[in-house]
């Protein structure tokens, strides 16, 4: 694992597909670039999607390739299973702070072989398949992963050792300690993406108590080929669903949860997977509630007109109540909007809550950055600079400025790279700093 | 005055691996209850896959677990190459033990 320097010109965080475009795009200006990311890979969220709206390409195929490209950049150097906790205006630029995790793995040695997950006895339940499938106490983060490289979840392990027998290369390192590093950089760019609206907001969806109302990621999961189940089942029992309802707004547009905007993705990923599921599953019968259908962005209208001629049934009513049956069946109470309110119950083998997003982190006691009300990073001058936040020479881009989907995103990664590279040619710090004392 | 008695072997200095088992305070009560249950619970679902391909609700009963857990445990057995897929009954999957299907 190389060390980190004491200099770099940019430093990105987050290694989503946000942080990645912008580090590439410094990159291949030829800036150096320190990439951090909190989780053991690279790739974020869009990594463990199942396929891209309006396209369908698969997500990971289109991920995968940034995540190579940024890991193997002369120009970018990437450091996973990292935080960074505090950046402050020093000179002309900025000291960060960034804590470096033990990961009990020495990356240099590791090959990544698995031989070490696959002779731990402890199973736990795996982040990465929001918990519906198993990783090992020790584990390679999943198989698209980068660096496919193990770490050691210490809070599980049962220090019985059988990794450190069976490693070809004598690659754990038990007394690896975490270490806090510090490095100067001219720009920071801020792009730590999103969590998804926690599950229990509304009590009355049953979300986090109803094995069978399962949140969106866990749906796009189940999905994936590589998925938890290797094809769509439900969590309760393993059943084929063949009734399946879409709950729209679960988790936005609402101020009784204190999330009143639109999280202007919710439609859009939700019709995909309606749809992709009438494609898995023979005859299934998919139905999504709707209070109304926000297809924004370029072919998404396309998209939901197809959705429905495939087969979707698509119905403006607003969900009051989701209740548990027999068999964890679960039913759904509407009132249907267009039908001047009449309420219906249906009951479903599986519910999905189109949950809203929010911010994955907060700049707060880190970095001396205002956040907007809503809790993503304060952009003060969004219609012309929408990457500037309230701190010179910090730059926020994709969903840690609010939602917005990954097309989106990347744009505005690319604006953040742009913003980043004019500021560090006017205040000289891509000049090496022997090079620009002399120029003084 | 008194004297030290030895046994002319060195004590071992404590290996890597028992330090950070210190550090964090030993294996918790919690951790070693959860490995032992799932040791159980692993030993229950490979004896019904024994006598053939069983579906999830079926494992269930015969090993009295609750699905959830049956099904959590089976696709971890799945991961790791210990259980396949062995066709349909109905709505559900059947699952057996690998090379027995």
């Amino acid at each position: 694992m190389a060390d980190i320097r004491t200099r770099y010109d940019a430093l990105v965080i987050g290694g989503g597909i946000t942080g990645m475009q912008a580090a590439l795009d410094l990159g291949e200006q030829g800036y150096d670039v320190l990439l951090i990311e909190k989780y053991a890979s690279i790739g974020g969220i869009m990594v463990g999607l199942n396929k891209v709206f309006p396209t369908l390409d698969c997500s990971s195929c289109i991920c995968t390739p940034r995540m190579a490209e940024s890991s193997h950049h002369a120009h970018i150097q990437v450091q996973t299973w990292a935080e960074v906790r505090q950046v402050e205006p020093e000179g002309d630029g900025f000291v960060a702070r960034i804590e470096r995790k033990a990961r009990y793995v020495d990356e240099d040695t590791c090959i990544g072989c698995s031989k070490c997950e696959l002779v731990c006895p402890v199973d736990v339940p795996h982040e990465f398949d929001q918990c519906l499938g198993a990783r090992r106490a020790i584990y390679i983060p999943h198989g698209n992963a980068i660096p496919q490289k193990a770490v050691l979840d210490v809070e599980h392990c049962i220090f019985c050792g059988k990794c450190e027998k069976v490693c070809p290369t004598e690659c754990i390192v038990f007394d690896q300690e975490p270490e806090m590093v510090e490095t100067r950089v001219g720009a920071v760019i801020v792009a730590t993406g999103l969590d998804i609206t926690p599950m229990g907001k509304k009590p009355e969806y049953g979300g986090g108590r109803f094995l069978n109302v399962m949140n969106p990621l866990a749906m796009e999961r189940v999905q994936s080929s590589n998925g938890p189940y290797g094809r769509v089942l439900r969590p309760s029992d393993g059943k084929i669903p063949r009734k399946i309802a879409y709950v729209q707004c679960a988790g936005s547009r609402d101020r009784s949860i204190g999330i009143p905007y639109c999280s202007r993705v919710c439609c859009m990923y939700a019709l995909k997977q309606a749809l992709l599921l009438r494609h898995y599953i023979h005859d299934v019968e998919v139905t999504l509630y709707h209070m109304d259908i926000r297809a924004f962005g370029k072919g998404y209208e396309q998209f939901y007109r197809r959705t429905m001629n495939e087969g979707v049934r698509v119905i403006k009513g607003k969900v009051a109540t989701i209740n548990e049956v027999e068999n964890n069946d679960v039913v759904v109470r509407v009132e249907l909007l267009d039908e001047g309110g009449r309420v219906e119950e249906h009951r479903y083998d599986l519910v999905v809550l189109a949950q809203g997003l929010v911010p994955a982190w907060h700049a707060h006691g880190v970095v001396a950055c205002a956040e907007a009300d809503d809790g993503f990073m304060a952009t003060p001058e969004a219609k012309i600079n929408p990457s500037y936040t309230t701190l010179v020479g910090v730059y926020v881009a994709g969903v840690a400025a609010g939602p917005k989907d990954i097309p989106d995103a990347i744009v505005e990664a690319g604006e953040a790279a742009m913003a980043a590279a004019g500021r560090l040619q006017r205040i000289g710090w891509h000049r090496a700093p022997a090079a620009a004392a002399a120029a003084h | 005055m008194g004297e030290t008695k030895t046994t002319g072997k060195a004590e071992k200095p404590p290996r890597p691996i028992e330090i950070l088992r210190d550090r964090m305070g030993g294996v918790s009560k919690e951790l070693q209850a959860s490995v032992k249950e799932q040791g159980r619970i692993r030993k229950a679902l490979r004896s019904a896959l024994a006598g053939g391909p069983r579906t999830v609700p079926e494992l269930g009963a015969q090993c009295e677990l609750p699905t959830p857990d049956v099904l959590w445990h089976l696709m971890a057995m799945r991961r790791y190459g210990e259980v396949v897929e062995a066709g349909e009954a109905g709505d559900y999957v059947r699952y057996a033990l690998k090379g027995s299907e």
